[in-house]
């Protein structure tokens, strides 16, 4: 019998694709830089470092979704998962890591996660997305660039 | 004659219990200041959203609401918009946050944060 294989989304721009090898396979375990455009990683921020290594047991990831709903389109979704898939994105730094679906990755790619901590709520949030255009006040949801 | 007219009055705001004890345990901390302070500001795709810091002292239009032994202030800008509602403090994993169950508002944003009147 066949086995079909799944080919990669085609959404995914021809001249990021060799950059997508490279840095999946190489440079995972560099600390996040300046952020270029056409990066496909997902930044930590210290902050959200820190805050994941004081609620996280071991081998418990942060998973980001991309959803559509929310007043702009999109919204981003934060859950507690110790389980990869295999078309999962794992970023790791410092000892903690975070997860995201191939498919939510094409939507927040380059983009920073951070922990705020205000005194009204301390919240997981996605900063500086490149793919978003503008979004709500509340940074959890946002519309796409066309 | 007895000239004292006994009015009903109601706090603007009641807190939840577990406001309650987070405020107590927030204030704790940082003794210098003598409560919260609630206010509005237009913001968000829903035209307002609240703010909450903290405070030194009492303004004079602040509306004080003094419950189990806490004390939050509500701006004066905010107090038609907060009347009747209930903070509550909600905590998880991931999050937490003070939030106000307004029975004033008409309609809000899917995050929470924004609403209008």
């Amino acid at each position: 019998r066949q086995e079909l294989y799944r080919l990669p989304e085609s959404s995914q721009p021809l001249f990021t694709a060799g950059q997508r090898f490279f840095s999946s396979a190489s440079v995972r375990k560099e600390m996040s830089g300046e952020s270029s455009p056409s990066d496909d990683k997902v930044h930590l921020t210290e902050s959200c470092v820190k805050r994941l290594s004081e609620i996280m047991e071991k081998g418990e990831y942060l998973r980001i979704q991309v959803e559509g709903g929310g007043c702009s389109g999109f919204q981003y979704k934060f859950s507690v998962d110790c389980n990869k898939n295999e078309e999962d994105r794992v970023f790791e730094q410092a000892g903690v890591g975070i997860i995201v679906d191939q498919e939510s990755l094409e939507f927040v790619k380059g983009s920073t996660v951070d922990f705020s901590q205000e005194l009204i709520r301390s919240t997981f949030q996605v900063l500086k997305n490149p793919q978003a255009d503008h979004g709500c006040s509340c940074g959890s949801s946002f519309s796409v660039k066309l | 004659v007895n000239k004292r007219k006994l009015l009903p009055t109601r706090a603007a705001l009641t807190l939840t219990p577990t406001a309650v004890s987070k405020i107590r345990l927030l204030l704790q901390e940082k003794p210098e200041y003598i409560g919260l302070k609630v206010g509005v500001r237009t913001r968000g795709c829903n035209g307002l959203t609240y703010t909450l810091e903290y405070t030194m002292d009492k303004e004079k239009s602040d509306e004080e609401v003094l419950q189990d032994g806490v004390r939050v202030f509500i701006e004066k800008k905010a107090q038609l918009t907060l009347l009747g509602t209930e903070m509550d403090f909600v905590e998880s994993k991931l999050s937490s946050e003070f939030i106000f169950n307004n029975p004033n508002i008409k309609g809000t944003c899917g995050c929470g944060e924004s609403f209008n009147i």
